[in-house]
């Protein structure tokens, strides 16, 4: 049988691993090569039931001693692992492998070994020898290859394994040996180290053993165990036999034996639900059922154990179990491993048990044995009641275990170590704080860069943002170690020295140098730094100014656009162009140095001029990509039109403005005026009496035009002098001012240049041959507008979206001469009148409504809708 | 911004002619027969994208019908980020 895909058949027993004493083992292994069944059998035979009755005495003694069959975390519970190094460092390691193998051989001997082994089990029972048959059988032999310090790795397989054999056994045991096979079984490999240990451990933990003593036998066993642990370990495989041979032995079988056997018999039940097979708990229910005929069995086993050399297997069983019970309070607590409590009510959590480790099962079944002993005395309801403790504490160390499975991977010095590490790497990645703002914090981090700048300086203090950073860390993690671990004092201990690691790391952030490269004296090349932010570069291309260059034949591919200006993916490839650059240019702003304090400062006089002469250059190119001066072709529109007819185009408008200078708004402003009447916005919106009913695409067009274009030109016009206003409102007069009036972004351009002038001539601005100069172009512009008045309204009056017509007709009022106001009252009389009216039949606030917007038109003209009601 | 050329109009690589439909209305075409109709929001070197005002159509073809009719399931999303592995297509969709 091969666990976990290991070749049994690789298993080399003699291997130099073992000691000379591991020997008889290897002629176990060549057996094994022959037959494993057989040797399972055999090891189930005799053995088994002699060492329960024997051994318990003695397993309780040892386990207290402290078993240890694992060198490894379960060796730590157990004293073995010292006693056995007293005995022979050669005979521990045996028995390591002989736990890992016998756990496995004992469910699977009991199902078919048992029947052959009869004469393999006498000859095993006189183990020194033979020792070799049991390991090639049970198929563990793998196991024992496996260094000690794997072992509890190892358990936890075992702890699978178990199952596995104990459901094939399960069928079969019950025919093989009554109740003596399902002891043998009981006895895991760790029991019997446990008997080793106990045998090295000697008398004491012989007088330890609570169960019933054989103390003779145990004795007896304890001396053979001393003499070899080889022995032992084969003697498991043996056991299977043992049956057979307790016949024989009978005769020798002492009054002793049988005490002890009721124990094994106990003990044995519990032992099964370690495996976790169902079929091994009945049969040992059976056994204790049968007490009667165990009896007899028992007598056999006895004798054979006294007859021989071997009484020590007989006894180790018990012994085993003796020191199980110990073992399970040590390595079961340590392991994790709940300790079997009854067989019945083990049953069920045992078989997740097995999982555990092969040690764990052993540990197991020792307390089984020891607490049958005691259950005995018990009645039933205090053994459930002890049973479903016993379930629960193992359910509960299972977890436990399972949890704390990888606890202690890593020391403290190796978490430091990962912590310290990870720390600097934060902090290279954060970078130097007086780095801040620079353009490759920007490129790496730019949203954040800008937000912590408009959300005010708070990086003011280099060192502030990182301290907060480490601190936040610290703080976290010590929180979080502490919750989980309650160790006081290490979270606190581990947090003071984290601080100072990342203050220190800060620091050393700090003085790092700011090269990207180092020249170390006397060495041949540079070290580049890397970190996480700026790896090292592996190839260093230096971009030169020729990649400008090359990228040239764009700008010319654009000079060739203008032929074709208008067409769409010029018109697109503006609007990116554009926005590059308003990028790079607000990107700029933020490099912006301080204004020279004085004149003397000479560097700061020069950054700032460099500084400037590239606002200027950005400026240039902005300007040059709006292409305001490109030429239009006839029957094109404008390309800064159909710039702005793309909602993008639209959006970008008030960053040009802001990156522009007055003289170029200026020029945006007339070239926008000048095309008014060619905007999307205008021409495609335009209201007729019947339909205002625009497509959605077109709402959205208007409605971002007036928001993104419309205030940015608004807040442009205020503060315009009345010149250029009058200049303005001529360039209008020159286009199709129909057309214009009749869209609601040309109303309220209209509206914008005209209650501009009026705001101008509240406040006295303006001088007179200006004012005489808008007069002209004043009256020029309503002449023109004045047979669209009645036209100029969306819709019915019912639709209610005449509001900024109102305010239009207000505008013109306003500034207009008495007689022009007559006009304007005529052209609009009919809409006022009908929105009076409909008034009328609207709610109140809705109606007032209607009325307030007319009357910002009535007003105007020194009148009030009250008047007409 | 130092991560973009200062050749706005530079096509160097097809995504700067997706960079021009940035804003604006696309069809795409993703795996499994499906559409998508949104505004493109951003995209990235993996062609994901992100998009609002989404309408996804689907197309299934009804195999129990005799005539393997094609029926389209759609659905509309505010805004959707698509994974550019399925993404098969890029389309500037023409304007209402």
């Amino acid at each position: 049988m091969s666990f976990f895909g290991f070749d049994t058949s690789r298993h080399n027993p003699t291997a130099a691993g073992f000691s000379q004493a591991h020997n008889p083992f290897a002629g176990l292994s060549n057996n094994d090569n022959e037959g494993d069944a057989l040797e399972f059998e055999e090891t189930y035979d005799g053995l088994g039931d002699q060492l329960d009755e024997t051994d318990d005495a003695f397993n309780d003694d040892t386990f207290g001693g402290g078993d240890s069959s694992a060198p490894a975390p379960v060796g730590k519970d157990f004293d073995f692992f010292g006693q056995t190094a007293k005995v022979a460092n050669v005979i521990e390691e045996e028995h390591v492998l002989f736990s890992r193998q016998q756990p496995a051989p004992r469910a699977t001997q009991p199902v078919a070994q048992a029947p052959p082994q009869p004469s393999a089990a006498t000859s095993s029972y006189n183990y020194a020898p033979q020792p070799s048959y049991k390991p090639a059988r049970s198929g563990y032999e793998k196991y024992k290859e496996e260094p000690v310090g794997e072992l509890q790795v190892d358990a936890a397989l075992w702890g699978v394994a178990p199952k596995k054999h104990a459901a094939p056994a399960a069928p079969a045991q019950p025919a093989p040996a009554t109740s003596a096979p399902p002891g043998r079984k009981m006895m895991s490999l760790e029991e019997i180290e446990a008997q080793m240990r106990a045998q090295a451990q000697k008398k004491p933990a012989q007088a330890a053993a609570p169960s019933p003593a054989p103390p003779p036998q145990v004795q007896q066993q304890q001396m053979h165990y001393d003499q070899g642990y080889h022995l032992q370990q084969p003697v498991q495989p043996v056991q299977p036999m043992q049956p057979q041979v307790l016949p024989q032995v009978l005769p020798q079988v002492l009054p002793q034996v049988l005490p002890q056997i009721s124990h094994a018999q106990v003990k044995e039940p519990s032992y099964h639900p370690g495996h976790g097979h169902p079929v091994t708990i009945l049969q040992r229910p059976q056994s204790k059922h049968t007490p009667p005929a165990q009896p007899a069995v028992q007598p056999a086993l006895q004798p054979v154990v006294q007859q021989r050399p071997q009484p020590a297997a007989a006894p180790i069983q018990p012994t085993q179990i003796l020191q199980n019970p110990n073992r399970l309070s040590g390595d079961a607590a340590k392991l994790g491993i709940p300790s079997h409590p009854t067989p019945p009510m083990m049953q069920p959590a045992q078989p997740a048990h097995p999982t555990h480790r092969s040690q764990g099962s052993f540990s197991r079944q020792p307390h089984m044995i020891t607490h049958p002993s005691q259950l005995a005395q018990l009645s039933d309801e205090e053994k459930a009641a002890y049973l479903e403790q016993e379930a629960k504490r193992a359910k509960r160390n299972h977890k436990i275990f399972l949890m704390s499975r990888d606890n202690g991977l890593m020391t403290p010095q190796d978490k430091n170590f990962i912590t310290r590490i990870q720390l600097q790497q934060l902090v290279s990645a954060t970078g130097n704080p007086n780095e801040h703002g620079t353009d490759e914090s920007l490129s790496e981090d730019f949203y954040y860069q800008v937000l912590t700048q408009i959300q005010g300086g708070q990086r003011q203090h280099p060192s502030q943002p990182l301290n907060n950073f480490a601190q936040t860390y610290l703080f976290q993690t010590g929180s979080r170690q502490g919750g989980m671990r309650r160790h006081n004092r290490g979270p606190e201990n581990h947090m003071q020295r984290m601080e100072q690691q990342v203050q220190r790391a800060v620091e050393a952030a700090k003085n790092k140098p700011k090269n990207k490269q180092l020249v170390i004296e006397g060495s041949l090349g540079k070290i580049s730094f890397s970190n996480a932010k700026t790896p090292k570069p592996l190839l260093n291309i230096k971009r030169t100014e020729s990649t400008g260059e090359v990228n040239r034949p764009g700008s010319a591919h654009r000079v060739t656009q203008p032929v074709n200006g208008t067409d769409k993916k010029s018109a697109l490839r503006s609007i990116e162009k554009v926005y590059t650059i308003l990028m790079n240019m607000e990107d700029h702003d933020r490099t912006m140095p301080p204004p020279p304090a004085n004149e003397s400062d000479a560097e700061a006089v020069q950054n700032f001029i460099a500084w400037s002469n590239e606002a200027q250059l950005l400026n240039t190119k902005l300007w040059e990509a709006l292409r305001i001066h490109d030429q239009t072709h006839h029957g094109n529109v404008h390309p800064f039109i159909s710039f702005l007819s793309y909602g993008k185009g639209k959006k970008a408008m008030q960053r040009i403005f802001r990156h522009t200078t007055q003289e170029q708004r200026t020029t945006v402003l007339t070239l926008i005026v000048v095309n008014l009447d060619n905007l999307d916005v205008v021409r495609g919106a335009q209201v007729t009496n019947g339909d205002t009913r625009l497509d959605a695409a077109m709402r959205e067009n208007v409605e971002l035009f007036s928001v993104a274009v419309m205030s940015t030109l608004f807040n442009f016009m205020n503060e315009l002098e009345l010149d250029l206003v009058a200049g303005v409102l001529g360039i209008v007069c020159t286009r199709n001012v129909d057309v214009i009036a009749r869209s609601r972004i040309g109303a309220s351009m209209l509206t914008m240049i005209l209650s501009r002038a009026e705001i101008i001539k509240h406040s006295q601005g303006g001088s007179e041959q200006s004012w005489r100069s808008w007069e002209i172009t004043y009256t020029q512009f309503f002449n023109l507008l004045e047979p669209t008045l009645p036209h100029i309204f969306p819709g019915t009056v019912n639709t209610g979206e005449d509001i900024y017509v109102w305010q239009l007709l207000a505008a013109i009022g306003i500034g207009a001469s008495p007689d022009q106001q007559q006009r304007l009252v005529l052209a609009v009389k009919d809409r006022v009148m009908d929105t009076v009216a409909l008034a009328k039949t609207l709610p109140p606030d809705m109606a007032a409504q209607r009325l307030q917007n007319v009357n910002l038109f009535m007003r105007s003209i020194g009148l009030d809708v009250e008047l007409l009601q | 911004m130092a991560d973009v050329g200062d050749e706005g109009n530079a096509v160097s690589e097809p995504l700067d002619l997706v960079r021009l439909l940035l804003d604006e209305v696309v069809l795409v075409k993703l795996r499994g027969d499906r559409e998508l109709q949104g505004r493109l929001h951003a995209y990235d070197s993996h062609c994901n994208l992100v998009l609002g005002e989404v309408e996804e159509t689907i197309f299934v073809v009804d195999e129990e019908d005799e005539d393997e009719e094609i029926k389209t399931v759609s659905r509309k999303s505010e805004m959707l980020f698509v994974r550019g592995d399925s993404v098969v297509l890029i389309s500037p969709q023409s304007r209402s």
